[in-house]
Order: C-alpha cells, then sequence, then structure tokens
C-alpha cells in the first residue's frame, strides 16, 4: 500500500503530513502517561507491535496477479486504540522507507494517514460498534482486523486518486483503477490477516485474560463467555 | 476435555483457500506477482502519461542494492517481530504456569 517515494507530488506530501502529526503526536504523549500508569501493559504492547512488525513484511500473492502485504494494525487497535497504533505503524513504515525503499520520506505522511491512521480509524468504529452487543468476540476481532486492512488500501487508492485525477472522468474514475489494483488485491488478505489475529487474540484470552479485562478491551462477561465456549477453563483446571 | 479448535479449523481452512487460489491463478496465465505498490506506480505513470523512470524521489533515499539484500532486511523485520512475540508469550506462559501451581 506504500506509495512510493515520488509519486505524489510535493503539495500533497505536505497535506498528508500535516493531518498524520497530530494522531502520531497525541499517539506518543498516550504512550508515555500508559507507560508510567503501569508498566503491566508492555508485553500486550510488544505482541500487538510485534505483528505489525511481522504481518507488514510478508508480501502475499493474490488473486489478481500481484503482491500485497496485510498491515496488522486490528489487533493494536482494539487493545490500545487508534493513537497508540498510530505510532507503532510509523515506526514500521520509516524503518520500511529508510531501509527497504518501500515508500519514501516524502510520502511517509500519506502512508501513516493510509495505514497507520485510516486503516484502524475504521476498524475502531466496528469495534465500538461491536463492542457491547452479543457478537463473538473473536468475531469482533477478524472483522476489525479485515476492515483495518482493506479501509488502509482503500484510503491509498483515494490518495492516488486525488493527486492523479483521470483527464477523463476525474477523481472517481481515478479512484476505480486504483482501487482495482490495490483494493481488490486486498480482499484475500485481510480475510486470512483477520483468522490469524483472532486466533492470535483467542489466546492471548486464555494465557492472559486479566490484561484484556483490565484495558476494558470487553467485559468480564464476555471474556468468561469466550472462555467457556472454548472450553479452555475446564482443561486448565484438569491440568492444575 | 477436549478443547475446542473450531477457529483454528477456520484459519487452517481460510490459509488453505488461500493457498489454493494462488496455484489456480498462478497455473492460468502468466502473472507476474509483482508488488501492488509498484502495479500502483505504473498506473501513475499511465495516468499522467510520463513514463515511469521519470518519477524521481523527491528526498534522496537508499534503495537496497539487490534483491537478495533487500529480502535480508524484511527477513530482519520479521525476526524482530517473530523475537518479541515468543518472549511475550513465552513470559506469560510461565506466570501462568506459576500462579496456577501455587
Amino acid at each position: 500500500m506504500h506509495i512510493m517515494e515520488g509519486f505524489l507530488p510535493w503539495q500533497w506530501c505536505i497535506v498528508w503530513w500535516l493531518v498524520a502529526v497530530p494522531f502520531i503526536v497525541l499517539g506518543i504523549i498516550e504512550l508515555r502517561s500508559m507507560m508510567r500508569k503501569d508498566r503491566e501493559y508492555l508485553p500486550l504492547l510488544g505482541v500487538c507491535g510485534a505483528f505489525i512488525f511481522i504481518l507488514s513484511a510478508l508480501k502475499l500473492p493474490s488473486v489478481t496477479g500481484s503482491s500485497s502485504h496485510p498491515t496488522g494494525t486490528g489487533l493494536s487497535t482494539i487493545c490500545f486504540g487508534v493513537f497508540i497504533t498510530s505510532v507503532i505503524g510509523a515506526i514500521v513504515l520509516l524503518f520500511q522507507a529508510l531501509l527497504l525503499a518501500h515508500g519514501g520520506i516524502s510520502t511517509l505522511g500519506a502512508n501513516m494517514v493510509s495505514m497507520a491512521i485510516g486503516g484502524p480509524l475504521a476498524g475502531y468504529a466496528i469495534y465500538r460498534l461491536l463492542k457491547n452487543t452479543s457478537v463473538n468476540i473473536y468475531i469482533t476481532v477478524f472483522t476489525v482486523t479485515a476492515v483495518a486492512d482493506l479501509i488502509t488500501y482503500v484510503i491509498t487508492s483515494f490518495q492516488l486518486a486525488l493527486a492523479y485525477p483521470a483527464q477523463i472522468g476525474g477523481v472517481m474514475t481515478s479512484f476505480a483503477a486504483f482501487f482495482a489494483i490495490f483494493a481488490v488485491t486486498q480482499i484475500p488478505l485481510a480475510i486470512v490477516e483477520g483468522c490469524v489475529l483472532a486466533l492470535v487474540f483467542k489466546y492471548i484470552v486464555q494465557i492472559k485474560p486479566e490484561i484484556i479485562e483490565k484495558l476494558n478491551v470487553f467485559s468480564h462477561e464476555q471474556i468468561a463467555k469466550a472462555r467457556m465456549t472454548e472450553g479452555s477453563v475446564a482443561s486448565s483446571e484438569v491440568r492444575s | 476435555m477436549i478443547q475446542n479448535r473450531k477457529l483454528e479449523l477456520i484459519t487452517v481452512v481460510a490459509v488453505l483457500g488461500f493457498v489454493i487460489v494462488f496455484l489456480a491463478v498462478n497455473a492460468t496465465g502468466s502473472h507476474g506477482f509483482n508488488g501492488s505498490d509498484e502495479v500502483g506506480s505504473q498506473k501513475v505513470a499511465e495516468l499522467t502519461g510520463h513514463p515511469v523512470d521519470s518519477f524521481t524521489p523527491l528526498i534522496p533515499q537508499w534503495i537496497p542494492p539487490s534483491a537478495e539484500i533487500e529480502s535480508t532486511l524484511f527477513a530482519i523485520q520479521t525476526a524482530i517481530g517473530g523475537v518479541i512475540l515468543g518472549f511475550v508469550f513465552g513470559y506469560w506462559f510461565g506466570q501462568k504456569k506459576q500462579t496456577s501451581s501455587r
């Protein structure tokens, strides 16, 4: 989903940088106050960050005959919200811009807005919508992750379309063209990513449910219910 | 008691489905499986009428000299994530074992 260095006019580079900076600043502030309050969250933050690192490095082939990578931002969005996710996403994007020439410094603003901010924002909206319903928590995680992944690429398409409107048909025509390249490639990837991160979330709930509860990601009842249906409570009692 | 493995099963099916789709797409027609970043850049070139090479970096950029070196750097990126993941889950697992054995 990276917009490559040089492929965005400088005016747009500045616009997207300006949009991105407040999120990153707020994220750093939130991160610092959380760390000062309780170091207990650090391991979970590590897990969420690790998945963004791993998944965004995997270029997977897709139905359209091109390859793309998942974003991995869904888990972090659910556990820590949009701002902290923005910071982690920005670190990954900076790593790739400096060392791999995937995206660049001038387009980093735009890439942060799509992967580190826009995707997580959309995912967070879904999370809030589903949080207090009877929907299974793993289905919530799946949906949030898949949506965050997919919307990232929709935003990239939109950013390119705004910068390069087609001569006939304008922004919407080129949006359709970029959408066909980025977003369609992404659909199967988003589904697989959703499944994998839902599974990871299940393991976190099994091993460390208290941290999910403490962060108020899901209520005590929801976690207890998920643990019951997954049979992990009974089996761990048998083991001990 | 046998644990409920529904989610594991769904994930395996999804991954297998993904692989099968890849094999099917790969078998029919010639696809480069280029990165969508690159395909997107080509589209930009097509829309503007300027060749891809005419887009020069606004800010000078270090480019990995070969695909091998690039793959190393990507491997390092995933390794960093993998190490953290293993460490934390091990730490949690140990914590859990300790509290339940007490």
